[in-house]
């Protein structure tokens, strides 16, 4: 049996991408079960699904605590060392990121694979929704399921024109993703953040769960408050004083709202290095 | 036959559309909102002939789908732990109307929002068949089953068909879509009993109409029709078989190599999967552990368990649910069932996956164990919080 685990964030589509490959692999004649850890996901937040595949019907209702692979598909969940805890040893975990695998400083006894998701997603896409941008990368590092299975199964799920947008992402992550390499660091790193818990609002830091960061210009700002009025987060304070607004970085979850709302376009979104 | 990776829920949705049900109801609720949201696709997009209603709140739906049962529609609702609360009191009447409605209740806990068997458990009294289920294709089927039960004029009861929610209604896993024609003649319409309506003297249901006579005399009929399941249930387990080629047990339990098993665990909806790995794991280790699947908790398989009980040294019964005070509903009742046998087996009693609290393999390795070693006569707590 192999049991595969995913990371991402609300929106990004690791439920999809688990039940996706559970479809593909039904395809090519495997049993499958994909799980999704539904508990109080919300665009943003962290989250995590599993997929199990096997010769026959799989019967185990546990969740999958030792994968074989780890899929993480957000860029800054991709440079936490939980995202390889109780990984297989030998086990191969496939980043969401910029960096070459060889510069990954996740450590342990694993191989490393590593696509610009992001990116291709957002070229062919136009949203950093990564789920299948990241499905091509799996069917050429893992060898577990063809590529063309993988097609098929989004034909099913999304007909016509979306279905066709996200098979192009899927080829193209499959030509660019590099690796795998066996994990350069040895050791696991001592500093863990807990990714399997989502922070809210004024409670937690969000910061890492935006893609793109408001930037206010404050010379085309004119004081309509919009933004102040429609941040779902409270992100945005009011100076009386200036007139202007400033955000708690904090507390935004780059959710683009404030830009959007914005009559004199004085907000920009700018992307995350990650 | 087709085949479909698809998560509970929608093996549920696409039940009901193989029964041609005429008439569903429901409010959305989690974990089982996404029924809805397929049963109004397929509304939607005319896929067959039916009605379905929306409404304001459970106990609405109930009642509709209880008022299209009473004039031969067959019906279909569907909820969750405090959903399934709210319908308690038509729950009754649908009962005691003796209508065949048949409803899919996908487990949700009182403490939280994560599974476990307190939501159906608390039902026992409504006049139920109350079944438990492990995984997608067996919701598909056991609802197919479930009208050809609860129709069946020798029974007339309503069933509620339980599964977990989240672990099981939200997994995607493969599932074998019978032809719609074996479908057809396997389940043919619903007949309905000759008087319909509500307020007709009619000694067939045993809502109303005993005036004048022994009150008691509705409950004594409501018991006995829901002791005869049993027989229906098997016959229907096994022209189930004949016509699409699975089987679970015999409708009532499934046991799983229990073929040189010396103890068995008694355990209900998915983490019987889980134990299902768990046994053949141990037996392979040279431990004479198996499973009982429990499938119907109401009736109780009283015979069938007794006549196990008496080729075991040994049950260990984990219950998902707990009667606070009073302890594990499938535990108590076995443990009642065979308080007659000359030589009893040890019974251990144990709780998990309360709260949804997750059921592990090594879970049930350890279940396993403890019931080895009680069944030898070594001192074992009798209860176990998983």
């Amino acid at each position: 049996m192999i049991e595969i685990r995913f990371h991402g964030r609300g929106g990004q589509g690791a439920v999809t991408a688990s039940r996706i490959i559970a479809i593909a692999a039904y395809e090519e004649g495997q049993y499958s079960q994909a799980i999704p850890m539904y508990g109080t996901e919300r665009r943003g937040a962290p989250l995590t699904a599993f997929v199990r595949i096997d010769d026959q019907r799989v019967r185990e209702r546990e969740l999958v605590h030792n994968p074989d692979i780890s899929v993480v598909l957000d860029p800054l969940i991709a440079k936490q060392q939980a995202v390889v805890d109780n990984l297989k040893a030998g086990g191969l975990v496939l980043l969401n990121t910029q960096d070459e695998p060889e510069d990954v400083k996740l450590g342990g006894d694993f191989k490393v694979a590593t696509v610009d998701a992001t990116t291709i997603a957002l070229e062919t896409l136009g949203r950093p929704i990564t789920n299948t941008a990241i499905l091509g990368a799996f069917a050429k590092v893992t060898g577990l399921i063809k590529v063309e299975s993988i097609e098929k199964a989004l034909k099913k799920t999304f007909p016509g024109r979306l279905g066709e947008m996200n098979i192009a992402a899927v080829k193209r992550s499959y030509e660019e993703v590099k690796g795998p390499v066996q994990a350069t660091v040895k050791e696991a790193p001592e500093v863990k953040a807990d990714i399997h818990v989502g922070g809210y609002g004024v409670l937690k830091d969000v910061s890492s769960w935006r893609v793109f960061t408001p930037e206010i210009d404050e010379d085309k700002c004119i004081g309509c408050k919009n933004c102040w009025i429609f941040c779902p987060e409270t992100a945005i304070e009011w100076n009386e004083e200036t007139k202007k607004p400033s955000i708690r970085y904090n507390a935004c979850k780059g959710c683009g709202v404030c830009a959007n709302e914005c009559p004199v376009n004085a907000i920009e979104m700018v992307r995350v290095e990650a | 036959m087709s085949y479909e990776v698809m998560v509970g829920n929608k093996a549920a949705a696409t039940a009901v559309k193989l029964a041609k049900v005429q008439v569903a109801s429901a409010f959305p609720i989690t974990p089982q909102t996404t029924i809805t949201q397929y049963l109004s696709e397929m509304h939607a997009n005319a896929e067959w002939d039916f009605d379905f209603v929306n409404v304001e709140g459970e106990l609405s739906s109930q009642v509709v789908v209880q008022g299209a049962s009473r004039v031969g529609a067959r019906t279909f609702t569907c909820t969750s732990g405090p959903g399934l609360l709210y319908m308690h009191h038509p729950m009754q009447t649908t009962g005691s109307g003796r209508l065949p409605v048949v409803m899919a209740v996908v487990h949700r806990g009182y403490k939280g929002m994560q599974p476990d068997h307190s939501d159906l458990m608390s039902q026992q009294w409504t006049g139920w068949s109350h079944w438990y289920v492990e995984h997608a294709q067996e919701i598909l089927d056991s609802i197919l089953m479930a009208y050809k039960v609860a129709e069946d004029p020798r029974v007339r009861i309503p069933v509620a068909v339980g599964y977990d929610g989240y672990v099981l209604s939200y997994t995607a896993e493969p599932v074998e879509i019978p032809d719609q024609a074996l479908v057809d003649e396997w389940l043919p319409p619903n007949k309905p009993i000759p008087s319909i309506l509500p307020d007709e003297v009619d000694p067939e249901t045993f809502s109303r109409g005993w005036g004048g006579g022994d009150p008691q005399m509705p409950w004594k009929i409501h018991h006995e029709a829901i002791l005869g399941i049993e027989d229906v249930l098997k016959e229907t387990m096994d022209s189930f078989e004949k016509t699409f080629g699975r089987r679970y047990g015999n409708g009532m339990i499934e046991p799983y190599m229990m073929e040189d098993a010396d103890c068995a665990i008694i355990a209900m909806g998915t983490i019987a999967g889980t134990c299902k790995a768990a046994v053949e794991k141990m037996q392979k280790e040279g431990k004479k552990v198996g499973l009982i699947k429990l499938r119907s908790f109401i009736p109780f398989p009283e015979k069938d368990l007794t006549e196990w009980a008496k080729k075991l040294d040994g049950i260990a019964v984990v219950d998902r649910s707990i009667c606070p005070g009073k302890g594990g509903p499938a535990y108590g009742k076995l443990k009642s069932v065979l308080y007659e046998m000359e030589d009893k087996p040890k019974m251990l009693q144990f709780h998990a996956g309360l709260g949804g609290k997750e059921v592990r393999t090594h879970d049930f390795e350890m279940i396993g164990d403890k019931i080895l070693k009680a069944a030898k006569g070594e001192k074992v707590d009798p209860v176990t919080w998983v």
